[in-house]
């Protein structure tokens, strides 16, 4: 993505030549603005762009990161070239933590909140031998699992969310910041009935970055962790009282460029969504900047939808957290 | 053995970080050395010292040199120590500590892993459900043993269970263990085997093959070294280093000597309700002159800036100095 305009004639006229495009990575440029209180059900945390404008992570962030917004997925690239796809992945919840943190897509500007099921704020179970969420997870924006398409792969319908990624680099990313990844692979959950690609990518800025460039290299850097994730998606919701999770594909992996094809036709879906030719029942497509939307709306409407939010408190409330470590029969 | 209490000084992650212990009636006391090994009931019901909450990195320790035994973090080549996240593994993977009253002595030669002790007290790995609070003083269930050899020092790490945890009833033994949380004792060898190797050490070395011992073998072990320990406090054997030094004195000379072994607590001396301080500066040593000079004046404003030091407020300090002091000048403590 170009930086703005503004910028760049302040870097000129300083005698900075065109900083490299990765120093302009996605963190120079949104901020996130917290509303309620952390671990509370009034908790929202609403996202700027660089001019400070309220955005929605959903629609208003680009799929495709170091590009033009609407410019299509290049055709295929060699390795040799070193030039990869890049993608824009928001962190919804930091490897290691319990509390389900989601987009709010119900909700216009769908700011980051935490999950509540029957009627409690929702953290995930410690399943042994993982604590937590065992990467930095979280969503690709602008991209959508239609729940009334049936994936012809899985045989089910998506469900209803943004595309979801699992950043297996060594940084403890923060909930609301947006990482530039490079895709190596999906593995094909059937979540509770419904379609649930997940994505596992890498953070760009990872030190190993430049050694894992498909599914075939986490293997080799990362022994045990391709495992670990589908044990995880198979048991995290067991403690709950829900059934183990199934998989195409017996649970294996496919690689890069499958990944890519199944985050192109979610980006399908959701221009269809924001564009009004798929039903999208309770989805807020409210946004900023998505050009011929007819959901688009203005800076003073997105500005009063933030402060209508709680006010911001500092400090947790006591944790619901429970610390159990669940295991299974071997 | 409600009442326990712990009181922070200097702020956490730093290697000023302190954490002292005090017992019901708010005195200071040591956790190596004043908390009873046995808690009340069964006979393999233990008191054990949480310094390293379960999923926590921070090497947090009893400085067993150091006097009244403070928890601090550990510190290699200059920098806090914290261990490494060996995959699967995040941190810790229990609750894990110390019994106090116990000390695997360096200068005996366990015959079961044919090594020296590594000069600490006993470890613990503490396997319920609960995350403890660093500090916490608990009583736990043994229900079993390792035998590590770490570095080339005997380190028997016991496997207990906390005995408020919802399911401590069912544990009773070390099968307890591989039957209702399968994987978990896997995890532990696993875990104490690889956790140096990404500081550059070698993978840890264990006695019987790695196997687990028995809820009788682990209490034998930890009489023993509690043994040990009894001999340590009773002079019988060269603590090196140790400090023994409990319930309280006003600091002499000697003590403030980095290494030096602190003189013996002896209950014929009345205690005082101040902490050691140790790595004095300039003000404090003067305010330490003043102590032992014997000048009524003098102490008194003395044992008001130590008091002040005592306490975590200026408000604080202003409310409770006057009290303090008037218990401390009633009291002629030993030097």
């Amino acid at each position: 993505m170009r930086a703005p305009l503004g910028l760049l004639r302040l870097l000129a006229a300083r005698g900075w030549g065109r900083p490299p495009r990765r120093c302009l990575g996605a963190m120079a440029r949104y901020g996130t603005e917290q509303r309620g209180r952390p671990h509370s059900p009034d908790y929202r945390l609403y996202f700027k762009n660089p001019e400070g404008k309220y955005i929605s992570p959903f629609h208003d962030i680009p799929l495709f990161a170091g590009s033009k917004e609407d410019k299509e997925i290049p055709a295929k690239r060699s390795k040799t070239t070193g030039s990869e796809v890049l993608f824009n992945m928001i962190v919804e919840v930091p490897r290691w933590t319990n509390a389900k943190m989601e987009i709010a897509t119900e909700e216009p500007l769908n700011p980051i909140k935490q999950d509540i099921k029957k009627g409690k704020l929702r953290y995930v179970a410690n399943i042994f031998p993982h604590k937590g969420y065992i990467w930095n997870y979280g969503a690709l924006p602008q991209t959508w699992e239609d729940p009334s398409h049936t994936d012809e792969i899985t045989g089910c319908c998506g469900d209803n969310d943004p595309v979801d990624v699992c950043e297996i680099g060594s940084k403890i990313r923060s909930s609301g910041e947006i990482v530039q990844v490079k895709v190596l692979g999906v593995l094909a959950l059937i979540d509770e009935g419904e379609t649930d690609w997940k994505i596992i990518a890498i953070s760009v800025d990872d030190p190993e970055a430049q050694k894992i460039h498909d599914i075939d290299d986490v293997r080799k850097h990362k022994p045990g962790y391709l495992e670990a994730t589908v044990d995880w998606f198979r048991s995290y919701k067991v403690p709950d009282g829900k059934p183990e999770n199934q998989f195409a594909f017996n649970g294996e992996f496919k690689d890069k460029d499958f990944a890519v094809e199944i985050i192109k036709s979610t980006h399908e879906y959701w221009k269809a969504l924001l564009h009004k030719k798929a039903d999208g029942g309770t989805i807020k497509c409210t946004n900023v900047l998505v050009g011929g939307s007819p959901f688009c709306c203005g800076e003073e409407d997105a500005r009063s939808i933030v402060q209508s939010a709680p006010v911001p408190v500092n400090g947790d409330s006591v944790s619901q957290e429970d610390d159990a470590w669940h295991f299974f029969p071997k | 053995m409600a009442g326990y209490s712990v009181e922070e000084r200097a702020a956490p992650h730093s290697l000023e970080y302190r954490l002292f212990f005090k017992d019901g009636q708010g005195q200071y006391i040591s956790p190596f050395h004043d908390i009873p090994i046995y808690a009340d009931g069964a006979e393999n019901v233990f008191n054990m010292v949480v310094e390293v909450p379960r999923w926590t990195n921070a090497k947090m320790e009893i400085a067993t040199k150091d006097p009244l035994n403070p928890i601090k973090q550990d510190v290699k080549k200059g920098k806090l120590r914290y261990v490494a996240n060996v995959f699967p593994h995040k941190g810790y993977i229990w609750n894990y500590g110390a019994i106090p009253q116990t000390w695997e002595d360096p200068g005996h030669k366990d015959e079961n892993t044919g090594c020296c002790g590594d000069n600490d007290p006993i470890d613990v790995c503490e396997i319920g459900s609960k995350v403890c609070s660093r500090g916490e003083v608990i009583k736990v269930k043994v229900l079993g043993t390792l035998a590590l050899i770490d570095e080339g020092e005997t380190d028997w790490k016991i496997i207990a269970i906390n005995i408020e945890d919802p399911e401590a009833d069912n544990y009773n033994d070390i099968n307890d263990v591989r039957r209702m949380k399968p994987g978990y004792l896997e995890a532990t060898v696993d875990w104490f085997r690889r956790y140096k190797v990404p500081d550059g050490k070698p993978e840890n070395q264990f006695a019987f093959n790695g196997e687990f011992k028995g809820k009788d073998f682990a209490v034998n072990v930890i009489k023993s070294t509690h043994e040990h320990w009894k001999a340590l406090i009773a002079k019988k054997t060269d603590g090196g280093e140790i400090n023994w030094h409990h319930h309280v004195k006003l600091p002499t000379q000697s003590h403030l000597k980095k290494g030096a072994v602190g003189f013996r607590g002896s209950t014929a001396c009345p205690r005082v309700q101040l902490p050691l301080l140790w790595e004095l500066g300039s003000e404090q040593q003067l305010a330490q002159n003043q102590l032992t000079s014997g000048s009524i004046t003098r102490k008194t404003k003395a044992e008001r800036w130590m008091v002040k030091q005592l306490c975590s407020s200026h408000q604080e300090a202003t409310t409770c100095s006057n009290r303090k002091i008037a218990s401390l000048s009633a009291r002629r403590p030993c030097l």
